[in-house]
């Protein structure tokens, strides 16, 4: 895992998931649509006092960009590795 | 690989310092308005559409906050007049894409008479009504598009009045596509406006979208996830379905799909006397 400019991004080898941090709301959403169950709720709060969603189970993570459809605050992103 | 920057695929469309928007948790107009900036990139990105001619239009309320986030020419004008500020702006430079962007309660209410001409006319326009079957921004009053029963903060007894079906109001006029999609489906919102860019004439998609902090607090769904998975539930695709079946209703279902679709000639090919 690393950050940069307030991106959160891990990758398996075959998906990158990124997190904007400061542009998330906390909704839930990302979580909740996740058929394999990759986000979960970080520890760390942004700016704003919201906790972002973390990609921790990234291994899980089959690339169906659910999330980045879902999210209404343009906060998460899938890249192909 | 070295440190790159990492940045999403529509903030090329997006004002990105005014991100965060100013939306509540959870609401569904951001989901929305992605799944039309990819319709729009994908269209772009095709050669299709022209991005220095396409023109975003709202008017008040919640929605209308949505095309200020949007890195085109926008406009943000008086409440529920943007259908006709997107008429004169049509008539002004025909060569512009003019996209109307409002709530229900800016489109259906109080710009009711200029949706139905504008559906007349056949005017060239797109037209993206967002319902949230409330009048979220100034405090949860009810509106035209309030399911029957509904308790509200003005019909604290529930909704006595039975909803506008604004699919039938469009369909019946002479609208060249009428379409209702929800923000569950966000695929279906992205296929919707895509082929909806690419015709002539009046294009009609209502958007059924999740207000968790005004229409859910009343109604035992303010969490944003609970409000999200209970209209996932209420949401019926069907495929070509006709007219009488756009039924939306609170506790029946919400029909969902394209509901008209005609080639006829539109407003401004008609003054140019193209078609006789």
């Amino acid at each position: 895992m690393f950050s940069v400019g307030g991106v959160v991004s891990r990758s398996n080898n075959k998906f990158r998931v990124n997190v904007i941090v400061d542009r998330c709301k906390e909704c839930g959403l990302c979580i909740f649509i996740c058929p394999t169950k990759v986000l979960v709720r970080s520890g760390v709060m942004n700016r704003y006092g919201y906790y972002p969603p973390d990609p921790v189970f990234i291994d899980k993570c089959v690339g169906c960009k659910l999330c980045e459809y879902v999210c209404p605050d343009f906060a998460i992103f899938i890249e192909k590795v | 690989m070295a440190l790159a920057m990492h940045v999403h695929p529509l903030d090329k469309h997006l004002r990105v310092k005014r991100l965060p928007t100013i939306f509540c948790s959870g609401c569904g107009i951001g989901i929305a308005l992605s799944a039309m900036l990819r319709a729009l990139d994908k269209r772009i990105s095709e050669g299709s559409v022209n991005p220095n001619k396409v023109l975003w239009v709202s008017g008040i309320g919640c929605s209308g906050r949505a095309v200020l986030y949007l890195n085109y020419d926008v406009a943000h004008v008086l409440h529920g007049r943007a259908i006709p500020f997107a008429i004169g702006a049509v008539l002004a430079n025909p060569e512009l894409k003019a996209v109307v962007l409002g709530g229900d309660g800016d489109i259906a209410a109080i710009g009711g008479n200029h949706l139905i001409h504008a559906a007349k006319r056949n005017f060239d326009m797109v037209v993206v009504m967002i319902t949230n079957f409330i009048y979220a921004m100034t405090g949860g009053q009810v509106a035209p598009t309030t399911p029957y029963g509904v308790y509200t903060t003005t019909t604290p007894a529930g909704n006595p009045e039975y909803p506008l079906n604004v699919i039938k109001l469009v369909g019946a006029l002479n609208a060249n596509y009428v379409a209702r999609a929800s923000v569950t489906t966000p695929h279906l919102i992205e296929q919707y406006f895509y082929k909806a860019l690419a015709m002539r004439g009046f294009r009609f998609i209502e958007v059924v979208a999740t207000c968790p902090e005004m229409f859910g607090r009343h109604i035992g769904l303010r969490d944003s996830v609970e409000m999200f998975s209970e209209l996932k539930k209420r949401v019926v695709y069907r495929h070509r379905p006709s007219l009488e079946e756009a039924m939306i209703d609170w506790e029946k279902g919400i029909v969902i799909g394209e509901f008209v679709e005609r080639n006829n000639p539109s407003f401004i090919e008609l003054l140019r006397g193209v078609k006789k």
